[in-house]
Order: C-alpha cells, then sequence, then structure tokens
C-alpha cells in the first residue's frame, strides 16, 4: 500500500541522497554500513579496520594498500555533528590493554549510535583518475547498538500485523518457556477493554524480560523486535517504549479509547519517531555493506538459534537497498552496490574448516543474498576474524594429529574439571563443522547434537569457550592480527580506489 | 561432526605440539579435507573440458601398430654406439702401439670427451624437467586457483618460491611473500599474492622482450632485400625470443630444450589459434591495409612483427610457471599499439 507517509518519506529520502551527491562531487566518500546483530562484533570490526588503515597493518590482499597507493589514512571530524564520535581510542585500548596488556578484554556491548570517518588519501592507478579525481576518499563507518537493526523489520508492519506476528513468534517451541511470564500477562488483557496505562507497563515489562531471557547466549535467538526495548538508549521509560503485542487477529479494528487503540499509537509512534529516523539517518544512504554475523554463537545455541537467526537476517536485509547503481539512481536513491555477508570470529576454528562456515553462512544468509545478487549487487561471503585471537597449532594424541587453535581462555572459564585463570595459553580443538550446510538446516537436531562418548554439558562447555584478545608481543604500536579483513576491503573498496 | 573436540594445557606431557602458526601439511584424511565446495580437488584429474586454454594438453596419441619407425631408429642408434666405441678402442690401442704416450693422450681426450657427453646430457635432462616442472606447477595452480585451496596453494607457492630462490630480482617479492606464511589467506588469494610479489617485474620485462623482438623483426622484414632473409630472421628472432622468455621465468632451456618449448609453443599456437584469430586477423588486415598504403614493405613488416609478437605471447603462456589468476593476460592488441607506434615512427623518417 503506498500511503502518503511512505511518499513524503521516499521524497526526503531523495532530497538527501541529492544533497549526498552534491557533496561527494566535491569530498568523495563511502559510506560503509557495518550491519550485524548484536555481539556480531561491529565495534571491533570497526576498530580492528581503522586500526589497520591507519597504522599500515598487514593487508596484503588490499591491492592500494599493498600496492602502496595510500598514502595515508587519518581520522578526521566526521560529517554529522549531532551524532557522538566512535571512541576509536577507548575501544583500541580495551583491546590491547593500553600499555597493561594484562588489562586487555573485548570491548563493551555498544549503547549508543556513534560515528567516525577516516580520510584516505591515495593515488589512482588510472591516468584520468590521476589527473582529474581527487586523490581523496571519505571513509564514513557508523556503529550502533545491534539490537536497534531488528527494528528494520518494523518498517512494513502495522500494529496489529506485527502484535500478530510477535505473539505467534513467541508461543513457538523455542520460544514458549521463555515468555511464559509474559503470556500469563497477556491472557488478562483486553484489547477492547478501556487503556489503562498500568496494564500497559506491565505488558511492556514481560515483554522486555521475555526478549531478554531469549537473548540470553544459551538461547542466543535473534529475531526480537522492538530493538530498543533491549538496549533503550536515551528512550528509556517513555511511553514510546511501553507498549507490547495483544493477543488479537491481524485485521482486528481498535475502539477508541481502547487498550488497543492506545498500543497501537505507541508503536506508530515508536515507529516514526525511533525507527524511521534511525534508518533514514544511517542506513538509506549506504553505499557499501558488510554484514556481519556471529554464526558460530547461534551453531552452538542450537538448531533453533540457527533458524531464527535466518528470519532475522532475511528480514533485516529487506529493509536495505541492494542493487547496481545507475546514474539517475545514484543521484535519486542510492543503492547499496556491494555487499559482503561475513562470518565472524574465524578464529574460533581452525582454517581447514573455514570453508565449511562460508559455505554455512552462505546458506543461512541465502535469501538475503539471492535477492541482493537479483537486483545485481555484487556479494561476497567471508570468513573472517576482526582480531584474530588465537594462532594454529598441531597436537598429536594416541597418533592422531588434531588441527587446534591455541588462545588464552577468558577468566573463569570452565572446560571440564579446568577452571582457566585468563594467564595460561590452552590448545583447543573444536571438533569439525558438519561437512554438508543443507544436513545443518534440514536436520539441525541431528547435526549440531554432541559427538558420541561426550556429555552433552561437557559439549556445551568446549563450544563456548571464549578467548581473550591477542596478546600484542613487544613493540606498543603493535598492529591488531586478523583474518581476511583484507579481501573484505578488497571487495568493498577497491573500485574506489582504484 | 565426527570428531571430539578437546582441550590440551600446553604443558601436559601427554601432548606432542606442532607449535607454530603455520600449519603443517594436512594430514587429515582425505574425507576429512574441507571438500565442501563441490570443484575439482587437487587429487581427481581434471575432464577435458575443464582444460583451459592456459593448460597446455598433450596432444592425443596416435593410434598405431607395431612401432617399426622406432624399432629402425633404436636398432640404427645401437649399432653406431658399438661400432663408435670400437673404432674408438681400435685407435686408442693403434695409438698405444705406436707410442705410449700418443695413446694416454687419446684416451685422455676420449675421457674429457665422454664426460662432457655425460655433462650434456644431464644439463639437458634437467632443463627438459624443470621446464616439466613450470607445466607441472601452473596445471596445479590452475586447479587450485579454481578450487580455491588453500593447502594446495601453499605447497604452490612454496614451489614456485623455491623455483627462483636463486634469483636475485625476486630477493624482495621472496621476502614479502615470506612475511604472510603463517597466516590465513585462501587459496586463489594466496595465489595472486605470490603471483604478484614474483612475477609482476617479470611480467613487465616479458612484455618488453616480445615487443622489443616484434618491432625488431617489423623493422628487418621492412628494409631486408629479399625475402628469405625476412624468413631466417623470424625464425632466429622466435627462437631467441622462446629461449629468452623460459630463462626470464626460471626454465633453463638448452637445445633439446628449446626444441620441446618450440613445439610446445607451436602446440598452443595451434590450439588457440582458432580464437586469437577471430580479435586479431581483421587488425591484422587493417594494420596491413594501412601500413601498406604508405609501404608495401612496410606493411608485410608489420604483419611478420605480429607473427613474431603471436609467437612470444604463445610462449608466454608456456613458460610462465603460475595462471593469469588478478591481471589478463596480456593480448595481441597490446603489442599491436606499440608496433603501430613503430610504424608512425618510421613513417615520419
Amino acid at each position: 500500500m503506498v500511503s502518503f507517509s511512505n511518499i513524503a518519506e521516499e521524497a526526503r529520502l531523495a532530497a538527501l541522497s541529492i544533497a549526498d551527491y552534491a557533496s561527494d562531487m566535491v569530498d568523495p566518500t563511502v559510506r560503509l554500513g557495518v550491519t550485524g546483530l548484536s555481539r556480531a562484533g561491529k565495534t571491533v570490526f570497526i576498530t580492528s579496520l581503522v586500526h589497520n588503515l591507519t597504522k599500515g597493518g598487514r593487508l596484503p590482499l588490499f591491492s592500494a594498500h599493498a600496492g602502496g597507493r595510500i598514502a595515508s589514512a587519518t581520522l578526521s571530524p566526521q560529517p554529522d555533528d549531532a551524532v557522538p564520535r566512535f571512541e576509536y581510542e577507548t575501544h583500541l585500548a580495551a583491546l590491547t590493554g593500553g600499555g597493561r596488556p594484562e588489562t586487555r578484554h573485548w570491548p563493551d556491548s555498544t549503547r549508543h549510535i556513534s560515528e567516525l570517518r577516516v580520510a584516505l588519501n591515495f593515488e589512482s592507478e588510472t591516468f584520468l583518475g590521476r589527473n582529474l579525481g581527487r586523490g581523496r576518499l571519505n571513509l564514513d563507518i557508523v556503529d550502533y547498538p545491534g539490537e536497534w537493526l531488528l527494528d528494520l523489520s518494523l518498517l512494513d508492519l502495522d500494529y496489529t500485523q506485527w502484535s500478530a506476528k510477535a505473539v505467534a513468534l513467541s508461543r513457538m517451541a523455542a520460544r514458549a518457556k521463555l515468555a511464559d511470564p509474559f503470556h500469563a500477562v497477556l491472557k488478562t488483557l483486553d484489547a477492547d477493554a478501556p487503556e489503562d496505562e498500568t496494564q500497559a507497563r506491565e505488558a511492556a515489562a514481560t515483554f522486555t524480560g521475555y526478549l531478554r531471557a531469549a537473548r540470553e547466549e544459551r538461547y542466543a535467538l535473534s529475531a526480537l523486535p522492538p530493538g530498543r526495548f533491549l538496549m533503550p538508549g536515551d528512550l528509556e521509560g517513555s511511553p514510546a517504549l511501553t507498549f507490547a503485542p495483544l493477543d488479537i487477529a491481524a485485521d482486528a479494528r481498535a475502539k477508541r479509547g481502547s487498550l488497543h487503540a492506545m498500543m497501537a499509537r505507541r508503536y506508530e509512534a515508536y515507529r516514526n519517531t525511533v525507527v524511521r529516523p534511525f534508518f533514514r539517518d544511517h542506513f538509506a544512504r549506504l553505499d557499501r555493506q558488510i554484514v556481519l554475523v556471529d554464526l558460530l554463537q547461534a551453531l552452538n545455541a542450537g538448531p533453533s538459534a540457527v533458524s531464527d537467526l535466518e528470519t532475522a537476517l532475511a528480514d533485516i536485509l529487506s529493509a536495505f537497498r541492494p542493487g547496481r547503481n545507475s546514474w539517475l539512481s545514484r543521484i535519486l536513491a542510492r543503492r547499496v552496490d556491494r555487499i559482503v555477508f561475513a562470518a565472524t570470529k574465524a578464529d574460533h576454528l581452525h582454517h581447514a574448516n573455514h570453508d565449511r562456515l562460508e559455505v554455512l553462512l552462505g546458506h543461512i544468509a541465502g535469501r538475503a543474498i539471492k535477492q541482493a545478487d537479483f537486483a545485481g549487487a555484487a556479494t561476497d561471503v567471508v570468513a573472517l576474524a576482526s582480531v584474530r585471537a588465537t594462532r594454529e597449532a598441531t597436537v598429536t594424541r594416541g597418533g592422531e594429529a588434531l588441527d587446534c587453535i591455541v588462545g588464552v581462555p577468558e577468566k573463569g572459564q570452565k572446560v571440564g574439571r579446568e577452571t582457566y585463570d585468563g594467564k595460561t595459553e590452552v590448545a583447543l580443538f573444536p571438533g569439525d563443522l558438519p561437512d554438508d550446510p543443507r544436513a545443518v538446516l534440514a536436520d539441525p537436531e541431528h547435526a549440531l547434537s554432541a559427538p558420541e562418548g561426550i556429555s552433552e554439558k561437557e559439549w556445551e562447555a568446549f563450544r563456548f569457550l571464549r578467548f581473550r584478545p591477542p596478546l600484542l608481543d613487544g613493540a606498543p604500536d603493535a598492529i591488531l592480527p586478523h583474518i581476511r579483513l583484507d579481501r573484505a576491503l578488497e571487495f568493498l573498496l577497491a573500485d574506489r580506489l582504484a | 561432526m565426527t570428531r571430539k573436540p578437546a582441550a590440551f594445557r600446553l604443558d601436559d606431557p601427554g601432548v606432542m605440539l606442532d607449535g607454530d602458526t603455520a600449519p603443517k601439511k594436512a594430514k587429515t584424511a582425505p574425507k576429512e579435507r574441507a571438500r565442501v565446495t563441490h570443484d575439482a580437488t587437487l587429487d581427481e584429474p581434471l575432464s577435458p573440458d575443464e582444460t583451459n586454454t592456459a593448460l597446455v594438453p598433450a596432444p592425443p596419441p596416435v593410434k598405431s601398430g607395431f612401432p617399426w619407425g622406432k624399432t629402425l631408429a633404436a636398432a640404427l642408434s645401437a649399432f653406431v654406439s658399438i661400432s663408435f666405441g670400437l673404432w674408438a678402442t681400435q685407435i686408442v690401442e693403434d695409438l698405444f702401439a705406436r707410442a705410449e704416450w700418443l695413446g694416454w693422450l687419446a684416451s685422455g681426450l676420449l675421457g674429457v670427451a665422454v664426460l662432457a657427453l655425460v655433462a650434456f646430457v644431464l644439463k639437458e635432462t634437467f632443463g627438459i624437467l624443470r621446464l616439466s616442472r613450470i607445466t607441472d606447477l601452473r596445471e596445479t595452480a590452475d586447479r587450485a586457483a579454481a578450487a580455491d585451496d588453500m593447502a594446495a596453494a601453499k605447497r604452490i607457492v612454496a614451489r614456485v618460491t623455491s623455483l627462483y630462490a636463486s634469483d636475485a630480482t625476486t630477493a624482495q617479492g621472496r621476502a614479502a611473500l615470506a612475511e604472510h606464511d603463517g597466516e590465513i589467506i585462501d587459496g586463489r588469494d594466496r595465489l595472486k599474492l605470490a603471483e604478484r610479489h614474483l612475477l609482476n617485474l617479470k611480467d613487465a620485462e616479458a612484455r618488453a622482450l616480445v615487443t622489443g623482438a616484434a618491432k625488431r623483426v617489423a623493422g628487418v622484414t621492412a628494409i631486408s632485400p629479399r625475402a628469405a632473409v625476412d624468413i631466417v630472421y623470424v625464425l632466429f628472432e622466435s627462437v631467441r625470443l622462446i629461449r629468452r622468455l623460459a630463462t626470464l621465468y626460471g626454465g633453463r632451456p638448452s637445445g633439446l630444450g628449446t626444441v620441446r618449448l618450440a613445439r610446445m609453443v607451436i602446440g598452443h599456437l595451434a590450439l588457440t589459434g582458432g580464437v586469437a584469430m577471430t580479435d586479431s586477423i581483421v587488425q591484422q588486415l587493417v594494420g596491413h591495409g594501412l601500413a601498406a598504403k604508405l609501404s608495401a614493405r612496410l606493411g608485410e613488416g608489420v604483419v611478420n612483427g605480429l607473427m613474431t609478437a603471436r609467437i612470444g605471447l604463445a610462449a608466454l603462456s608456456v613458460v610462465r610457471p603460475l595462471p593469469y589468476l588478478s591481471g589478463r593476460p596480456p593480448a595481441l592488441s597490446d603489442i599491436m599499439s606499440e608496433l603501430t607506434k613503430f610504424g608512425s615512427a618510421a613513417k615520419k623518417e
């Protein structure tokens, strides 16, 4: 349905796009969308990317960098004055320990939106580029809580649709137990009863509780909109966050002054004041996109998490506009013409398993990839580690050679009878990923169950082992190691630096 | 998930750690190897339709009955060797009969001759072995790149590096490549990296060699008084070009090696001729036409130059140890533009 508000929104987007196009003529800019659900590793990715670019890290496959054509890469003032700056220095200090390596840790989860611009001065490879081009490219990157991304799937749903979907989802087997308190409250609510603030609060609170529980690492479910319920930012307690789905039919009509009407009004407010501006300001104008997916966590948490992730990815990515840019679309409606799907934390597996990881991601993000391909965007699938926390080694046990990863597990992590102290290095053989990705999706229960001779509990301990960031040896200006960051960069930026 | 996961303390005495970041040879059973991509892996021979033009497949064997020709040659050469042996022994014996010092001198000379023969044969054999090693490298690399096989690519890069271990011009590239040894890089990407570090300089030089030879041939043809002279010169220049290209990329062609190389080049030309025709015949005709308007000899020169260039390009794809992965191989049109530059320069003179 094409409503007036949609047309207005489109017009606004076109206006922004024209403005961007004009500013690009003077100051060429690539807006890199780092897309990922919470804990996918967006902050670490951005930090490592900026660190490797500005400090001249090891990026052999990023041709402009390897060929010495990038003269300088520096942080420069961001274009939007209203958005906080990405605290690059703080995050980097967290990862390296900032002079005290024993305090190194992964950055805390992101609570607010922030932005950063990297200015690249480069020499063009082509005659025209050298003589007519600017030789400069700004790379704009936005970091935000991954939870908020889930909201993009709400853009196309009105309250009754969303409500029906959310309630149905909460009654699915994997979630029903977590949603018990919410269901209890839901039963007491009457959509046609007059509006009541206390009831609305209670419903919103239990609904939020259910979403929080589902997000726990143990379940690692992904499709949990609305995102601000999980990470409210500065909206904590405002009416726009005090709503919940009701048990109503998808075509139900709201009576004036009823609970239903109040919820619907708040939902609309949420969409209009929170989701739309967020999308408009940060996603509608992207040029390139990298979708970070923590596939291992989903695999670890089990089949329901995997299928949930698949749904969430497809939902989110349908909000974007992939496709090839024509001269007109470049001005009026910018499209994302290159997308990398990256399975992050690849350093938790031996490289012999990386191919399988990539194939698996290709299947799970299959719908989104097909959509993008069909629209004419170029896509790539990569197993990536923004910061490589482990090294590889072969351990021989009883004549059998095992491809292991060696790293320092975080303090308090347990495997079997051992509890690690956060200092000792451990060689871990993480097991093999399933050979055939289709087996995981078709028969997840079987493909992801513990192998014979190992208890379910022990199995879990292995899978959830977390490593600390790498100890950078020696020099204070040592650069964060990574896996395939350069390949992703090459795919995303090479043509703009040619 | 067949194998159990396990965690080891590094100081556990029961654990042997092969502790470097660079993984050793894949010790996993073939079943375990990441064969998720449904591409050809190294241990499966390629089916004929998968070979692309960068490869030089052996011509199909001609069916024949009993090899009478070979028997004849073998019998004859055996006969000749025996008679040579007899003749040599007789001479030495005769010389000993005349004067002892003459006999010693003759046996000494014979000994040196035999030594030289052995050395020559060895050198030829090594040259040919090296050539087939390069061919094998390229074919394996082609397959590894198609399958994006990490372990195979690593082995190939090590082989290419050792091929150039004694070539000082690649020192910088080898050092740069060695830096990335321990890193996790996909098969195809690693090969591209090796291509960039080891072969980029050589590629530029090779192009200069081909262009130079083509120009010389064009020049000589344009001023030569007799057609026979051009033919001889084209032959000479082509053989020299092939040998220089092979030396540049690490082959060590000598007599037999060059013959073999020339056969491979001609085989390649014959194979790709059909393809090359379509993109170059027009240019050749047009080029000839324009140049011929100015001077008939000049037109012939351009055509001869282009022919040499084609031989050079064919030789390139035979002697290069890696297939062209990151860029496109040099095409006739690239050389053509250089040649016509020469044409216009010649016109001015």
